[in-house]
């Protein structure tokens, strides 16, 4: 039933909201959540538990429960209790068969005793093979929600954010932190939870007569709100603290990642349960919870209540229930507390029930078991007494609100003097204020919050054992997982001595509440099983989020660097696919894999062009640009010729190679080399290393994405070339296989390598990438009328492997070393150093294991072996396939595989294992495949 | 996320730089036996305390050297990497040839 | 009005902007995008790829700079304005960026193109990175969205530089700012712009920003 105002600060009354629960129609008023609403329509049950498909509705009314999971639009586990409600919204309760009302699945809990914590690790798993069966059971009997799978993409995004203070939590004591921070001149920024700040102020009972929380807000709010250095974030949630007071702010669909220099906690403490029977019936909540339901959403939670308490709040419960119309059956005190609060006195001035000293015996539904219809208490002289209600507020003691701490470091420790956790000290750049802090008096905690050096103890709100073990079980340590005493108490039985193992055995505190309401009854039940102390005793490890984060909100806007040369649109407009390459795009081939031939042919028999932008580019310049190029790579270099480019080999120490390339010497005292498309920033960043050590007076530059270019290939392409590159002479003598030349081609600036990857007469053309648009334009048009055409990186795969050329990362892996692949021609001889040059020698004091070599098979070989396919040998494994493609210019398979060395001697044979397991077999030839005497390239 | 204070640009989101592990001394391998060699290239010391490792700003591609904790991952210190390695470094060999 | 694909030197991100309908002049010897539909806007992302800038590289390099007058700032990662417009940006011990003049009026670069001397190389940071402008008050609220460095304008001053990561890329960031509006010189990957300046544009959207062509970024200059 709804109330009137001043109840329900948080609602408009104006403006009603239509929505609909479990198919059917209620209305809210703009500010309610999902469940206040439902609570104002006399609606109490949410859903279903777990694992026993009881029935259950609101306990905390902040979201720190999962038993307001609900279904929104088929987005699943959202929390009633502060999902806010939307016109047109279809919310479905969770986790019940048949319907919520009639859960089909109430049979499991008749068998529960046959479910103890652990079960399925002993009962599901024997006899073998036996858990898949089970495993479809369990998965439509457990779980949570259910996911759409037609669910939509939403934007998500990530943003970071920078502040001298962050003060999480916008209570009391968070308020006054921020205040406090921002006189000081930090730039600060508030962080709360809920859609308003206030905390406790807006709901609580702070004095008899009920105005001093509210009127302390009004004041704090008015200041925070106004102050030119406080950003106030509302309905923004920090999910976890991480190193160097980096925070995770989720707000909306926006994570903002949040730098601050110090971070004040003042996130307050969550109201802890009584453990008894049927604790967990809807009708049964936390203080707390009833008062925001009055305070907050003008909500009368009942009709007849009991105030189960341990401290003062649960006496200002019972005044707000008075306040709200709701008969307040009894107050039934369950501490030894001598003496009483102003709270108190006020309850008892008005008339109302006090049971001193009494303890719980159980609750008890109604019938048909869905809420409380009473509850058995004893006196203090031990008599039952059965008081029927429809609401039972506990207020039996509270747990700090500790997580960011403990996720920084701070011990959070059981207190026996407290009777409760505490956090006993922060890690510098954090401190903790306010109820978090232990500090349990307004003006306390406004003192905290401003740091206000020694703040006085103030008497503990928490009962030391509110623990009521009943004959028949259903005393409900953790909601989310439905565990009991019992549970717990197994678990210690069973071995699991430690809380971290009785929560890894029992799953205590591993739900989606993590623990927020059972980390001090599962510890108290621990220590007391296990006959160790309370005090000092330890919770398990609190680790990051805090409370749930979406996947969008950890993707946030997903950037993927993509990295396209500067002909790419060129490319695409001539029908390319394009695969990826590290993280460049390139074509694969132009048109389909049916014209992959017909590339090759090209480059064979007339002229190509391939865009070989990606390749790497590095500057090396200096005095001793030679000598460190002698170190780095495994050949000689220092009488290389200026006009003239060589090969360059890479190793590690070990002598595994690890990149290739072309050394073109531009000067005496500058080399222009390149590294394998993906590898050049490893490359680059290996040569920094090793001259950080070795201090060459040499300098190295990256100027891989400065550079486009196109290889031309093809007996035509020296013809094609000289259409637009005059000022160089291009002939045979002039310009030889492996020279290289800087010009200009179509009037673009160039540097001209003649070097040969697919073994024809061609040129490598590097421009500046600005103009690399124009150099394929330029040769396109330059070639039209020979019928050039653009190749791509499928082609180039097939035409160096007809010439035997490795791909470094393909043909070989991590431990080979460039005997393995025939390049001992490569290794200089005769130089003191180079990388990999010990580790090469000490390997090759081995016996070799393997090495590449050469194969074919028969051309009416219809399924081809595919790379990584096996060489047998005997039946055993001896080898495997590195390349593999149909030749268009030998016209037959052909291919490099790993062999033992005594099977790759040419002429023989090896016995592949190709598709399907058919065996196959090749013959070893010599390599290379086309044109052995190199002549082609040399044209 | 880590703050890591880099020599040239100042603290920044460790996310930036790449650790490539333990600061060795260079030692030319004609000085060394095969066992020793390989020792060098491939034992790193693994201490429980304060290390000097080589760290990488990606960004700048600039190398330098930080002294960390690795038992608290505290950071005590970061500099160029020219504080340890002062001088050229040539092999032997290369001594011999006289260069170039 | 030019069409940027007529001249041999182009932006990589030409296409994005004739896209956006941009009417395009001649700057150097490219040509870029003047006036975009839409601007002003609050908050606007410029192209200056095809405009003139140096680098040079080497444990000479700031020397030699300094031989021939410019002006080298004292500290590394930040840039002073050059006679005669442009920016000198020091990027290490080692290294500096000589950015052209952002309105692609004139070269005040043309006198260092060809330094040489000991230990100082020329990289050709024309064709290595894109150069972009991004301008407006929010314009540190939106890098925020890509980018880790504190920008907040008394934490990152007028001539401040970072190099550092941006959508997951490398790049350099230098405030410069425009008459009262907050502006940053964005130099990155040439090969990756395509990508970056999607990246942007998605992240200025919340703040009603969008491309901008050089002339109307010079709307920011005379605001005040």
């Amino acid at each position: 039933m709804r109330l009137l105002p001043p109840h329900g600060s948080r609602i408009d009354r104006g403006t009603s909201i239509a929505f609909s629960f479990e198919g059917r129609r209620y209305t809210g008023f703009d500010g309610d959540t999902v469940a206040s609403a439902l609570a104002a329509n006399d609606v109490i049950l949410l859903g279903r538990s777990f694992k026993y498909h009881r029935p259950r509705g609101i306990l905390t009314m902040t979201g720190d429960d999962a038993n307001t999971f609900v279904t929104i639009d088929s987005t699943p586990n959202l929390l009633a209790d502060v999902v806010p409600i939307r016109e047109g919204m279809n919310v479905m309760g969770q986790h019940y068969s048949g319907s919520l009302i009639g859960d089909n699945g109430r049979w499991i809990e008749r068998i529960a005793k046959f479910l103890p914590v652990g079960f399925y690790y002993r009962a599901l798993f024997r006899p073998r093979g036996i858990w898949p069966l089970w495993e479809k059971l369990v998965r439509r009997m457990a779980g949570l929600g259910r996911v759409s799978l037609d669910a939509k993409h939403g934007y998500y995004d990530k943003q970071y954010l920078f502040a001298d203070t962050v003060v999480i939590g916008g209570g009391a004591a968070g308020l006054s932190a921020a205040l406090a921070a921002a006189e000081r001149g930090d730039e600060t920024v508030l962080v709360e939870r809920q859609p308003v700040l206030g905390g406790s102020l807006n709901h609580a009972r702070f004095d008899a007569e009920r105005m001093r929380g509210i009127d302390t807000a009004r004041s704090l709010v008015a200041q925070a709100l106004v102050h030119p250095k406080i950003r106030v974030m509302t309905d923004a949630t920090c999910t976890g603290w991480f190193a160097d007071n980096y925070l995770p702010i989720l707000q909306g669909n926006r994570m903002f990642k949040l730098r601050a220099t110090d971070v004040v906690v003042a996130t307050g403490a969550l109201e802890q349960p009584a453990v008894f029977r049927n604790n967990d019936l809807p009708g049964i909540m936390f203080g707390s919870a009833a008062q925001r339901l009055i305070r907050l959403y003008g909500v009368r939670p009942g009709i007849r209540a009991v105030v189960a308490t341990a401290n003062e709040d649960g006496y200002g419960v019972a005044l707000d229930l008075l306040d709200a119309g709701v008969d307040v059956a009894a107050i039934v005190d369950i501490s030894a507390r001598s003496g009483m609060g102003p709270l108190a006195r006020a309850a008892s001035e008005k008339g109302i029930e006090i049971v001193s000293g009494g303890a719980l015996r159980e609750a008890l539904p109604t019938e048909g078991g869905l809420s409380v219809g009473a509850v058995m208490v004893a006196d203090n002289a031990g008599q039952d007494r059965l008081i029927e209600c429809d609401l039972l507020c506990l207020s039996v003691g509270w747990a700090p609100s500790s997580a960011l701490p403990a996720h920084a470091g701070a011990p959070v420790l059981y207190d026996d003097s407290w009777h409760g956790f505490t956090v006993r000290e922060t890690p510098p750049g954090m401190r903790v204020a306010g109820a978090v802090n232990g500090v349990w008096d307004l003006d306390a905690a406004l003192e905290d919050g401003a740091g206000g050096g020694d703040i006085p103890a103030t008497p503990s709100p928490n009962h030391h054992w509110p623990i009521f073990p009943h004959p028949d079980g259903k005393e409900f340590v953790d909601f989310d997982e439905d565990l009991t005493i019992a549970d717990i108490r197994n678990a210690v039985a069973d071995g699991f001595e430690d809380i971290e193992l009785v929560k890894r055995f029992s799953t205590v505190g591993m739900g989606p509440s993590q623990g927020r309401q059972t980390a001090s009854n599962a510890v108290r039940l621990t220590q007391e099983a296990n006959g160790g102390l309370l005090a000092d005793a330890r919770g398990s490890t609190n680790r990051p989020p805090a409370f749930p984060e979406t996947l969008g909100a950890l993707a946030g806007r997903n950037f993927h660097p993509v990295r396209v040369s500067a002909m790419h649109e060129r490319h695409l407009e001539a029908g390319a696919s394009m695969l990826i390459a590290g993280a460049w795009l390139r074509p694969a081939c132009y048109g389909g894999a049916a014209n992959i031939e017909a590339e090759v042919n090209a480059v064979r028999g007339n002229v190509a062009m391939m865009d070989v932008s990606t390749l790497g580019g590095l500057e090396v310049r200096g005095p001793d640009a030679a000598e460190f190029l002698n170190r780095i790579y495994t050949m000689s270099y220092l009488k290389q010729p200026v006009g003239r480019s060589r090969y360059v080999l890479m190793c590690n120490d070990l002598g595994t190679i690890v990149d290739d390339g072309v050394a073109c010497r531009l000067a005496d005292d500058h080399f222009y080399v390149t590294a394998t498309t993906g590898n050049a920033d490893g490359v680059y960043r290996e040569m920094l290393f090793r001259n950080v050590q070795w201090r060459l007076d040499v300098d190295i530059g990256n100027v891989t994405a400065a550079y486009s270019a196109v290889s031309l290939a093809g007996p035509k392409s020296r013809q094609v070339l000289e259409r637009v590159c005059d000022d160089l002479d291009l002939s045979a003598e002039g310009f030889p296989y492996m020279g290289v030349r800087e010009g200009t081609v179509a009037g673009i600036p160039a540097r001209l390598l003649r070097v040969g990857f697919v073994g024809e007469l061609g040129w490598e053309i590097h421009v500046p990438s600005s103009m690399g648009e124009a150099l394929w334009d330029a040769l396109m048009e330059a070639g039209a009328e020979d019928g050039i055409r653009p190749f791509g990186v499928e082609a180039q795969r097939i035409l160096r492997l007809e010439k035997g050329h490795i791909i470094i990362g393909q043909d070989s892996d991590a431990l080979t070393h460039p005997h393995e692949v025939d390049m001992g021609w490569a290794l200089g001889k005769r130089k003191p150093y180079f990388n990999g040059a010990r580790g090469i020698e000490m390997q090759m004091k081995q016996p070799m294991t393997r090495r590449l070599a050469g194969f074919v098979l028969p051309e009416d070989t219809a399924a081809l072996p595919e790379e990584s396919h096996l060489v047998l040998r005997d039946g055993v494994i001896a080898g495997r396939i590195t390349s593999i493609v149909r030749s268009p210019t030998l016209g037959r398979p052909i291919g490099l595989a790993f062999v033992p060395p005594d099977m790759g001697e040419p002429d023989g044979r090896l016995a592949i294992k190709g598709p399907r397991g058919r065996l196959i077999e090749a013959t070893v030839v010599a390599l290379p495949f086309y044109d052995p005497d190199n002549k082609r390239q040399a044209l | 996320m880590k703050l890591m204070p880099c020599p040239l640009n100042g603290p920044r989101n460790i996310s930036e730089f790449a650790c490539a592990g333990e600061v060795a001394e260079l030692r030319d391998p004609a000085d060394c036996d095969d066992t020793s060699w390989a020792e060098h290239v491939i034992f790193s010391n693994n201490t429980a305390g304060v290390v000097r490792e080589w760290w990488f700003h990606t960004p700048t591609s600039y190398w330098f050297i930080a002294e960390r904790n690795t038992v608290t991952d505290e950071i005590l210190r970061t500099y160029p990497a020219g504080e340890v390695f002062k001088a050229r470094f040539d092999y032997a060999a290369a001594k011999d040839e006289g260069g170039k | 009005m030019t069409d940027p694909a007529q001249h041999t030197r182009r932006s990589p991100v030409y296409r994005k902007l004739v896209a956006a309908g941009a009417t395009f002049r001649e700057a150097a010897d490219g040509a870029v995008a003047a006036t975009v539909p839409g601007a002003p806007r609050p908050l606007g992302l410029a192209d200056l790829s095809v405009l003139p800038r140096l680098g040079y590289k080497g444990p000479g390099a700031l020397a030699a700079l300094a031989t021939v007058g410019v002006p080298v700032p004292e500290a590394n990662n930040t840039a002073l304005a050059m006679p005669g417009g442009g920016l000198v940006a020091r990027l290490a011990d080692s290294e500096a960026l000589l950015l052209g003049d952002p309105t692609g009026t004139g070269d005040p670069l043309a006198a260092y193109g060809a330094l040489h001397g000991a230990g100082c190389y020329a990289m050709p940071r024309r064709d290595s990175h894109a150069w972009f402008t991004l301008a407006g008050d929010r314009a540190a609220d939106c890098l925020a969205k890509l980018c880790g460095v504190d920008l907040r304008p008394h934490r990152f001053a007028d001539g401040a530089i970072a190099q550092t990561s941006l959508a997951r890329m490398n790049g350099i960031l230098i405030r410069d700012d425009r008459g009262g509006a907050l502006a940053y010189h964005i130099l990155a990957d040439s090969a990756s712009a395509p990508y970056l300046w999607d990246c942007l544009i998605d992240a200025m959207a919340e703040y009603d920003g969008g491309p901008v062509g050089l002339d109307d970024l010079a709307s920011f200059a005379s605001a005040e």
